[in-house]
């Protein structure tokens, strides 16, 4: 085990001689964005298995913050891999994880700040509903360009949403929840222009799924359409005014793969901003 | 066998062999030898240059301050110094061999009969040492000790060898005083035995500005108005003013970091290319960058103070609650202007500078924004990761260079995003990178003034940070209006938001 580092200035100092010892060949970095992670206790084994596989795909840094109970301080460890890139070539990617407790809980964005990359865009998958209204959501938000939710990790559907809506000005937001409906939005799609009376929606998929297919028909047809929902964890099916929808081609993406998909966009997603505000009305 | 004069001039088997950076025998006087920066940074240096026998072998140091201390004392206090500041390995034959030509002198303030026992025992290492009676004196002293200490050492001069005066920053605290200074040191110096500390300038990054514009073809036909979008150049420090509230009272961003570093490091992105890099062709060049930067309206300048907040996770006091600061201090711990250098090269084109402490991070950076790819040829949303390509000399805490530019990400399509390449130099030439101190006494030594300020830039540099004090004391700021961990008051960001722009974010 590394010796665990107590200051963003370790993390800092460690960071630059961790590059210096590498080899000649990975010294010319390239870096396309930060990549920063909130992982609540109760997401942490979750968080790793996505993390692992997504570094070779997206050269960048990540900084992983664990925020814990405790009075101030935090504790991190850094570590730099490097993949190979065809001949002679390496990407290198580094992994920042902090334990923060306390003040530095409350208050992450003076901790990353100072370890941003600079000039790339910042990318902030939040694990679990964000604490909207705490400084610590608020802070980092500011710091970022791009908030990534799964709207599936949250309790008491689809209430949070109003609450999401109130960010959209501030910051482009993806929901994983919503990358997941994308096969079967295209599918109903192909249903026009007899999907234009559809008057009642029913999805057999979770909470989220339906709040978001609900709200995207009523947001694009412009009129009140009733949901009902059958609880599974999967999208398994939909159906319009009682009549089943076709099944979508293809298989479902895995979750590594969603996330990496919306760390490869930047600006805002009006058709999701539409979903979320029509899905709690 | 008796050589004829012209023979001993120039030794012909020198040809083809390294050319020393040693200088010529010498003594070096450090006047504030029990202070915080003899401590911190010179004798770290020192060591360091005698560990690469960069230093004469003929040497000595006399240290003189108004504490009382032995020579014996003087040396413990340093060695311990050198091995808790040093970047080299502590090697105990280097350390003494630098021991050896220490010596301690005790003086009382404005005690001018003091100097003589300075210079007697300069003239004891001249004997001991054989340092030729050669001289620097370095002024690590607070500002109004300098002029006892000027007019005692002016008036000693020894009768054989050179004199070099170094002179630590504040050089003035504005420009009458700043002229007055030149005065008192011109009635005993050259203006090229005086050399006028910007540290910055020893920074290697800074002299890489240099390497970069001028020893590469590819940059130096875009460095102008019609490539480059805007510049904008940031010190930012994290930490607060520690224990320094008497000085940064009255001294304030714009004295403490705008005046020198900030706009030394513009005259050097700016300046046209020498004729070659002697030291008056280098500072003629950042003279006229100097000059034809025409003072910005109070429109353009923003001052900012901190009050409580959060750096690095952790909670700090405001600048009016730090130890020493008056509780209604209206003095500026932040500065942002809009800059113009009037000339061909760079009209219309804006420098947007900042300094200031307690801010979200340390940084030190110059950023080339150049202008955007005209038509980009990319549908709307493949080309939404395109940024302006930005060149970044990084000088702290880093020392690098890195591009920003548009890249086909892999895959279906031709999504577009910004790639950031970057190198740091301590990388790429695998020695570690010297303090900047270092470089300057050592150049110093050997005459070399390049790299300090020379009393025309020091004037134009006053004159324009007084049009802007002046603007300054018409009006009450409502200070703090920035939290620590910030990065300035917002008012910073509508000076970039009026012209359609906005500060680098990270
Ligand atoms: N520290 C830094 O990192 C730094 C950076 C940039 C520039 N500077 C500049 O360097 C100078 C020194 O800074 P510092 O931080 O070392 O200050 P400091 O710690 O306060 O030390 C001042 C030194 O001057 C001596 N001194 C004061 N009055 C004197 C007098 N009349 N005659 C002889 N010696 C006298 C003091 O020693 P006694 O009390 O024993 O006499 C002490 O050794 C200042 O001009 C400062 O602005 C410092």
């Amino acid at each position: 085990m590394a010796p665990t580092l107590t200051s963003v200035s370790e993390i800092e100092r460690k960071l630059a001689s961790l590059r210096l010892d590498e080899d000649r060949a990975a010294r010319l970095r390239t870096s396309v964005m930060t990549h920063i992670a909130w992982v609540p206790e109760e997401w942490v084994e979750a968080a790793e298995d996505v993390l692992a596989g997504l570094a070779e795909r997206h050269p960048s840094r990540t900084i992983v913050l664990f925020p814990q109970s405790g009075k101030g301080g935090l504790e991190g460890e850094v570590s730099v891999e490097s993949f190979g890139a065809g001949e002679n070539r390496s990407v290198c990617t580094d992994t920042i994880r902090i334990h923060l407790h306390g003040t530095s809980a409350e208050h992450p964005g003076s901790v990353v700040e100072p370890l941003l990359i600079t000039d790339l865009p910042v990318f902030l998958r939040w694990r679990g509903v964000p604490a909207f209204g705490d400084s610590a959501f608020e802070e980092l938000v500011d710091v970022v360009d791009r908030l990534i939710v799964d709207s599936t990790e949250w309790p008491d559907l689809p209430r949070p949403y109003a609450e999401l809506a109130q960010v959209f000005d501030r910051v482009a937001v993806s929901d994983i929840a919503w990358a997941r409906t994308s096969r079967w939005r295209s599918m109903l799609a192909s249903l026009w222009p007899a999907i234009a009376r559809v008057e009642r929606i029913k999805v057999t998929g979770t909470e989220a799924q339906a709040q978001l297919l609900a709200g995207w028909l009523r947001s694009r047809l412009g009129r009140a359409i009733r949901l009902e929902h059958e609880p599974s964890n999967k999208l398994a099916g939909v159906e319009l005014d009682g009549e089943p929808a076709p099944f979508p081609p293809g298989d479902p993406p895995l979750p590594a793969d969603l996330l990496s998909d919306e760390l490869d966009k930047l600006s805002r997603d009006p058709v999701y901003e539409a979903a979320v505000s029509a899905a709690v009305t | 066998m008796a050589l004829a004069e012209d023979q001993r001039l120039e030794n012909p088997l020198l040809a083809g062999l390294p050319v020393s950076r040693r200088s010529e025998p010498c003594a070096l006087v450090i006047f504030g030898a029990s202070g915080d920066l003899t401590k911190r940074k010179l004798f770290p240096a020192l060591y360091s240059l005698a560990f690469r026998q960069l230093l004469p072998e003929k040497f000595g140091i006399v240290g003189v301050a108004r504490s009382e201390e032995t020579d014996d004392e003087f040396r413990e206090r340093m060695k311990a110094a050198v091995q808790e500041f040093g970047r080299d390995e502590f090697r105990k034959d280097i350390w003494e061999g630098l021991a050896e030509g220490m010596r301690y002198v005790r003086v009382e303030a404005n005690e001018d009969a003091a100097l003589d026992r300075v210079a007697e025992t300069l003239t004891e290492l001249d004997r001991s040492r054989g340092t030729a009676g050669n001289r620097v004196y370095y002024l690590a002293v607070p500002p109004d000790a300098f002029e006892t200490i000027v007019g005692g050492v002016g008036k000693r001069r020894s009768a054989e060898g050179w004199t070099r005066l170094i002179v630590e920053k504040p050089f003035g605290h504005d420009l009458a005083s700043a002229l007055e200074l030149n005065d008192l040191v011109h009635r005993y110096f050259e203006e090229n035995e005086i050399y006028r500390i910007d540290h910055y300038l020893g920074k290697e990054t800074v002299q890489n500005m240099l390497a970069l514009r001028f020893a590469n073809g590819i940059f130096e036909p875009i460095w102008n108005r019609q490539f480059i979008d805007h510049v904008q150049i940031t010190v930012a420090e994290s930490i607060g003013i520690e224990a320094r509230a008497a000085y940064y009272e009255k001294a304030g961003a714009i004295r403490d970091i705008f005046q020198n570093h900030l706009l030394q490091l513009v005259a050097l992105t700016a300046m046209e290319p020498p004729i070659d890099f002697t030291s008056d062709s280098v500072r003629n060049e950042k003279v006229k960058v100097l000059k034809s930067m025409h003072t910005p309206g109070p429109k353009n300048v923003v001052r900012g103070q901190y009050g409580r907040g959060y750096v690095e996770g952790e909670e700090v006091p405001g600048y009016r609650e730090e130890p020493g600061v008056d509780p209604n201090s209206l003095t500026d711990t932040f500065v942002a202007a809009k800059l113009f250098v009037d000339n061909w090269r760079w009209a219309d084109t804006p420098y947007y500078v900042r300094a200031g402490k307690r801010l979200a991070r340390r940084e030190t950076t110059i950023a080339i924004q150049f202008k955007r790819a005209p038509h980009p040829p990319f549908e709307e949303l493949a080309a939404e990761g395109l940024r302006p390509n930005v060149l970044l000399i990084n000088i702290q805490p880093d020392e690098g260079v890195s591009l920003a530019i548009g890249a086909k990400v892999p895959g279906q399509g031709l999504q577009i995003r910004t790639v950031h390449m970057d190198f740091l130099y301590g990388g790429a030439f695998r020695t570690d990178m010297p303090e900047a101190y270092e470089r300057l006494v050592l150049d110093c030594m050997r005459g070399d003034s390049t790299l300090f300020t020379r009393e025309d830039e020091v004037t134009e540099q006053w004159q324009l940070v007084d049009a802007i004090v002046a603007a300054w004391r018409r009006d009450r700021p409502s200070f703090p209006n920035y939290p620590a961990g910030a990065w300035g008051p917002p008012s910073s960001d509508d000076l970039l938001q009026r012209d359609g722009r906005t500060w680098r974010r990270h």
